[in-house]
């Protein structure tokens, strides 16, 4: 059966099962909303967090069959367009974020307590250096750091924060739905 | 029954080829972006129109709270704050009275001299409907856009001084880049010496300053505004004050961003030069000035030389000095 048969027979009898599937994925656009609504509590002197990435990464390593790569660049790509930055800068970041995250997975997923945050501040470091790699190559410019670290260091801040909303939506949203109807 | 969605990307082999074209889209999708960012900035742009009634909705109550997180801290200074602001506005009093006086003998030399005036700036007043600030950009989103004659480029003010320049506009929206922002640069002059420099942002809160042409030192403390040149930005708006950082000449911006909920977008655009193959009029060639024109001294090359007049103000706000008001007001 074809791709697009098979997803008409799913939205037909498995309806459930299809949305579960979406669940991961809106959950990472809504928080690219989230973090790119229309306040700074820090008066802009600190970056918004890239929450959508801190999901991704939690879905990448618990299901990484929900995260395909062309929904992470979609994504990324919708965090470069509302945040109003360069197209594609984080759109390369998260696929690469997927990348390494991909490779070393049973390293990550073997992680637990303070090793996880560091196992996703190194992929956090990775897509920042992925992005600020490509903004140097395309632009021929030098980006200021500080920006770019204190980005990173306060979406490693809130990675617990989202490791456990998104384990409590795969616990109680997502297994469900995908285990049956 | 095979197992659901995201069937391309089950195989581990199929997942690495996905990976691999996934990560040349983006970098193909980066470098488009800086070939035809008119491309992005549209889709931007088209994002922003949808959203704006959400995000004027939600700008009310996120301000306040924002606000609030704000003013926690300044709490417990209220009391200091209280006497430096007494101190500042002493102060200030002093200067206003310098400035008054300053002001009216201006108008007085610019009447003596028959000065051509600045054109007052058509401008739009828009609310802050969004703001990122982010490692690759630093920029505001404004509830104004095409349909308020609201153009690419034009200057973006606050009640203290220049924000930065419309860089994407929608129908509703418009997204402005600020002067901090790593790709703003704009020419501007360092008073008193009218010293001529670029302010280039790097992501930091005070942006460099750039040296380009002129003497006459610069110091801390020097007064930075804009400069017409170009046709880029209107003349005379305030930026903000030289600072030294090492080396580097940086400029404390007197405009704040995250304060800023309500700006005005100045209009602005150099006056068209006279089209070369005008014939000039037989009659006026024929004839010759009998009385020399009054002296009119203009803007460099930013206004067209007004018409000869007698010694009086073209501004209805001036007041004149030929004692007609004087005797009005009594």
């Amino acid at each position: 059966m074809s791709a697009a048969g098979e997803l008409v027979e799913l939205l037909l009898h498995h309806p459930l099962r299809l949305l579960g599937a979406a669940v991961p994925t809106l959950l990472a656009v809504l928080l690219v909303m989230f973090v790119n609504m229309p306040v700074s509590l820090t008066g802009g002197l600190v970056p918004a967090p890239a929450l959508a990435l801190a999901c991704v990464y939690f879905w990448v390593l618990v299901r990484p069959d929900l995260m395909p790569p062309v929904v992470v660049l979609f994504i990324g790509l919708l965090e470069d367009l509302l945040s109003g930055g360069p197209p594609g800068l984080w759109a390369a970041g998260f696929v690469a974020a997927l990348w390494l995250t991909d490779r070393q997975r049973e390293t990550f997923a073997g992680l637990t307590g303070l090793g996880a945050v560091v196992g996703f501040a190194g992929a956090m470091l990775f897509a920042a250096a992925a992005a600020y790699g490509l903004d140097a190559i395309v632009y021929l410019r030098l980006p200021s750091l500080p920006p770019l670290l204190l980005e990173s260091v306060s979406t490693v801040m809130f990675y617990p924060l989202i490791a456990m909303s998104m384990g409590w939506f795969h616990r109680h949203l997502v297994g469900p739905m995908r285990s049956g109807e | 029954m095979a197992s659901l969605g995201w069937r391309l990307t089950r195989g581990r082999g199929a997942k690495q080829l996905s990976l691999i074209l996934c990560g040349l889209s983006a970098v193909v999708i980066a470098f488009l972006g800086r070939a035809d960012a008119a491309l992005f900035d549209r889709v931007r742009a088209g994002l922003s129109d949808f959203a704006e009634p959400a995000l004027s909705q939600l700008r009310g109550p996120l301000v306040t709270v924002e606000h609030s997180v704000d003013n926690a801290g300044s709490l417990f200074t209220t009391f200091q704050d209280n006497i430096a602001l007494k101190k500042e506005n002493a102060e200030l009093r002093k200067w206003q009275n310098v400035a008054l006086s300053l002001e009216n003998k201006l108008h007085r030399y610019e009447i003596l001299l028959n000065a051509a005036h600045d054109p007052a700036l058509p401008s739009v007043t828009a609310r802050v409907i969004g703001e990122a600030s982010r490692p690759f950009i630093k920029s505001l989103v404004l509830n104004v856009g095409a349909e308020q004659q609201v153009k690419k480029g034009q200057a973006v003010v606050d009640e203290r001084g220049l924000l930065g320049r419309i860089y994407v506009t929608g129908e509703k929206t418009s997204w402005v880049i600020l002067l901090t922002d790593l790709n703003s640069r704009v020419p501007v002059v360092i008073e008193p010496y009218h010293r001529r420099a670029i302010l280039t942002g790097d992501n930091t809160p005070a942006p460099q300053l750039e040296l380009d042409v002129g003497d006459g030192p610069v110091k801390p403390g020097d007064r930075v505004v804009s400069t017409g040149d170009g046709g880029l930005l209107p003349p005379d708006l305030p930026i903000g004050t030289v600072m030294q950082e090492g080396s580097t000449l940086r400029v404390v911006l007197f405009a704040r961003p995250g304060t800023s909920d309500f700006v005005s977008v100045k209009a602005y655009s150099l006056p068209e030069p006279p089209a070369a193959t005008d014939p000039v009029p037989a009659a006026t060639a024929a004839e010759e000035p009998k009385v020399p024109p009054a002296t009119v001294t203009a803007g460099i090359a930013a206004h067209p030389a007004p018409p000869a007049m007698p010694l009086q103000s073209r501004n209805p706000d001036v007041p004149r000095f030929d004692g007609q008001d004087e005797e009005q007001d009594r």
